[in-house]
């Protein structure tokens, strides 16, 4: 399961991130780091790119990169 | 930036006690974008700012020196960033100033009300050892949200000075600058303290730091020594490259287990303890109400986001966006314009000739500089109002939404979600279209749509349609000017697509964007960045754009005395280059001449056509309005264009403008032209090299030629390669030559 396949409202707990380089440092430094709770807000009216909300925050990041995210789905 | 190796040494000041009281103290601004950092700066400095570029990069870089309690201080802003590590241009610039200059402390802006993801970058900053004062900023939103923050606990875990503050309200500032004065006197005394990263990675660090010693103690001297060990164990390239470290076998060892017990990433490992100490501090210092409401920020993104509305609503802020930014600022352009035209060269004759001054330096002043210094002054109220309302969208927090909204769109011709304003705006005029590229965060998406935003075709390139549509093509006029936009947009869309597979090869730049809570920008922080950029583009781009039309009446008006246009420079360059459009359908020196001055600004074609295919014989003799009435007129006509600006906005009627007599310009055309090469024409100048205000605008924002100099050859080479279609595809068809 990835972060891009999530539904809006639905949750999930990182359990690891694919992505390398400056992306992957990228969201680390952005806190989505493994272990953390994330949360679906919303998909975009075109249906790319997704927000998310992560460390009491919202980010958005676009389904490809998303996709790297591997989580566990929570409720 | 400069490399500036400065010894690196702890406790210089705390051993030599006595603090130079006349030194001027630097201080270093870091926060996290959206904390609130600008509007904190702009309150302290207001328009004692300086704004400029870091060296080589395309990053604003803000300065301000003043006095505060009797004593110098030099602000520095850094540019907002979420880290220090090595990979956008931002965090490069930020650290590298830390590093080099070493300011005598930071002031590090931390929104209250996002304190976890604000104390990553506290963490990180601590590293470097230098004195932090926190301002513990949007402290009156969190009060609201009824966050408890326990402001001595930070004091006391981090070892730094915090000062609740609010920008906007200009709370809590006085208190910032007394505490920095205060910490900059205690000197290295008020050293952060040194946070434990976990019993892993300091043994780590402590392996490190002995191999250091032993193998290269002056690295140790150059560098704070704390964030050498932390960079080299990270393996951050920048700094291994710059400390060139031959033997790196310790470091293997050093990691060794820490990889073993960690991971093998050792940046993942570093990122998670740094958030670590982040997420620990948050917890113990804030206290959160039981019961979250729903805030404001979520409700307005149900509706602004919302799967159908979104759009709609996209769709009328821009509309919104770019009438008030060339509506509202129109009338007043025209009243600059009108006025640099007509009262301010009567009054330079009326100087002037009474002096005995000869007829060419009247005809230099007023046709020259005043008409140079006006080029630049029309353009004066456009700027400001886009300013203003761009630095409101984002201000505000709408910029954000908007990229999430476009981004789907945009990132399908390689572009960022964030570049549809600035193209957009470029319909109305290519200069604010290139100033609000700074928008974007990424140089590349940056730098290509800045590229791009000149096929957007702008205002002044209108006359020029509606000269030659009314001419060549009076039934189908809208159908014809129509085309020509959508083949400005369609060439951008292919340039996008080229430029990504030439110049700016490589990885896409990724789209990672904090969708930051929505807040009412305060006016006067506006109204200061809004100045900012103005003064910018006055009296920097202003520069430029003045000397090139000079050089124009130069080109017009030599060999002083020519009786016929075709004789003068102008004319003589004109025709010197008129075989190059040969093929295109064109080759006159008549049209090469005005595409020549075009370059001032692409509406002048229709002036130069004007005076070189039908030169007005005997100027009608005016009466002369007498200083009074010239002053009365510079002062009513200011209150007319007032009135107007409101009245578009309110789309009240407006009394019809007087439409020039072109009559013998048309029937020139009429002879020179045909509707194919006409069209060839209209094509070339919608498309060749950006005019001299949005090269100046460029240069200014890329803070190099380079970028100006391949808009202006791939515009001029697209422009004749389609003109060269348009006319030779048309005879080809049997269109008529």
């Amino acid at each position: 399961m990835n972060l891009a396949k999530l539904k809006p409202g639905q949750k999930g707990k990182i359990t690891s991130i694919g992505s390398i380089g400056p992306l992957k440092r990228r969201l680390m430094d952005m806190g989505v780091l493994v272990g953390e709770d994330v949360k679906v807000l919303k998909v975009a009216p075109m249906g790319d790119p997704i927000e998310v909300s992560i460390k009491s925050y919202n980010l958005s990041l676009r389904k490809k990169e998303a996709e790297g995210i591997a989580v566990e789905v929570a409720g | 930036m400069s490399n500036t190796q400065l010894k690196y040494k702890d406790d210089e000041q705390a051993a030599g006690g006595t603090p130079a009281v006349a030194r001027t103290i630097t201080v270093a601004v870091a926060g996290n974008p959206n904390s609130g950092k600008s509007t904190l700066i702009n309150a302290i400095a207001g328009t004692r700012l300086h704004v400029g570029n870091w060296a080589g990069v395309t990053v604003e870089k803000k300065e301000a020196l003043f006095e505060f309690g009797g004593r110098k201080i030099r602000l520095v802003d850094l540019p907002g960033t979420y880290s220090l590590s090595p990979y956008s241009q931002e965090e490069i610039v930020a650290r590298d100033y830390l590093v080099h200059e070493r300011p005598d402390l930071i002031v590090n802006v931390v929104d209250a009300t996002n304190l976890e993801r604000n104390l990553y970058l506290t963490v990180q900053i601590m590293e470097l050892g230098i004195p932090v004062v926190m301002a513990l900023n949007i402290y009156d939103e969190a009060q609201e949200k009824g966050y408890r923050i326990d402001v001595k606990g930070i004091e006391e875990m981090l070892g730094v000075a915090v000062v609740p503050t609010s920008a906007t309200k200009k709370t809590g500032l006085d208190e910032l600058l007394k505490r920095v004065l205060d910490v900059a006197d205690a000197g290295a005394g008020r050293a952060p303290r040194k946070l434990s990263y976990g019993e892993d990675v300091e043994t780590a660090a402590d392996y490190v730091a002995e191999a250091l010693e032993r193998n290269y103690p002056s690295l140790l001297e150059r560098y704070p020594k704390r964030w050498l060990l932390l960079k080299i164990m990270e393996q951050d390239g920048q700094v291994l490259e710059k400390v060139n470290l031959p033997d790196q076998g310790f470091l293997e060892e050093a990691l060794h287990h820490l990889k073993r017990a960690h991971g093998e990433d050792i940046e993942s490992i570093m990122a998670d303890v740094r958030y670590s100490l982040a997420s620990g501090l948050t917890r113990e210092i804030l206290e959160k109400p039981e019961l979250r409401q729903t805030e404001l920020t979520e409700k307005i993104d149900r509706i602004v986001l919302n799967r159908f509305l979104g759009i709609p609503i996209f769709m009328a802020a821009m509309w919104l966006l770019f009438k008030l930014t060339f509506d509202l600022s129109a009338p007043f352009g025209e009243w600059i314009g009108a006025m640099t035209d007509g009262p301010f060269k009567r009054w330079a004759s009326a100087i002037l000739t009474p002096l005995g001054a000869p007829d060419w330096t009247v005809s230099l002043v007023n046709d020259g500089v005043i008409a140079g210094v006006g080029s630049v002054l029309v353009f004066v109220p456009v700027i400001f109002a886009m300013m203003f309302f761009i630095t409101f969208l984002e201000g505000s927090g709408y910029m954000a939404r908007a990229a999430f909204v476009m981004d789907r769109t945009m990132h399908s011709i390689g572009l960022h979600g964030k570049s549809f304003i600035p193209m957009l705006l470029g319909f109305g005029c290519n200069v604010p279209g290139i100033y609000a590229t700074r928008t974007l965060e990424n140089p590349k998406d940056k730098v290509l749509t800045a590229l791009l935003v000149p096929l957007m075709s702008c205002g002044a390139r209108l006359p020029v349609y509606v000269l030659f549509v009314g001419i060549f093509f009076p039934n189908n006029s809208s159908t014809v000017i129509w085309s020509l936009y959508i083949m400005g947009i369609l060439l951008a869309v292919l340039m996008g697509l080229v430029f990504k597979r030439t110049l700016f090869r490589g990885e896409a730049p990724m789209f990672i964007m904090e969708l930051p809570p929505y807040r009412m920008p305060s006016f006067s922080s506006l109204c200061v960045h809004t100045w900012e950029k103005g003064k910018h583009f006055l009296f920097k781009a202003g520069t430029y754009i003045f000397a090139v039309s000079v050089l124009v009446w130069f080109l017009l008006n030599l060999p002083w005395g020519v009786e016929h246009k075709r004789d003068s420079y102008l004319g003589q360059a004109g025709a010197a280059v008129a075989p190059i459009f040969e093929p295109v359908g064109f080759g006159t020196w008549e049209a090469a001449s005005s595409l020549i001055t075009g370059v001032i600004a692409k509406e002048i074609v229709v002036g130069t056509m004007g005076e070189i295919y039908a030169p007005k014989h005997g100027e009608e003799k005016k009466e002369i309005p007498t200083l009074q009435e010239d002053l009365k007129e510079v002062v009513t006509s200011f209150g007319e264009a007032s009135v107007k600006a409101v009245k578009t906005l309110l789309y009240l009627p407006q009394p019809e403008e007087k439409e020039e007599d072109r009559g013998g310009l048309k029937l020139a055309i009429q002879g020179a032209f045909t509707p194919l090469t006409s069209y060839a024409f209209m094509v070339f100048v919608l498309l060749y090299m950006p005019c001299v205000v949005a090269i100046a605008a460029m240069r200014q924002e890329f803070g190099t030629w380079k970028w100006a100099g391949v808009g202006l050859l791939y515009q001029t080479a697209l422009a004749w390669g389609a003109a060269l279609i348009v006319y030779q595809g048309g005879r080809l068809l049997g269109l008529g030559g």
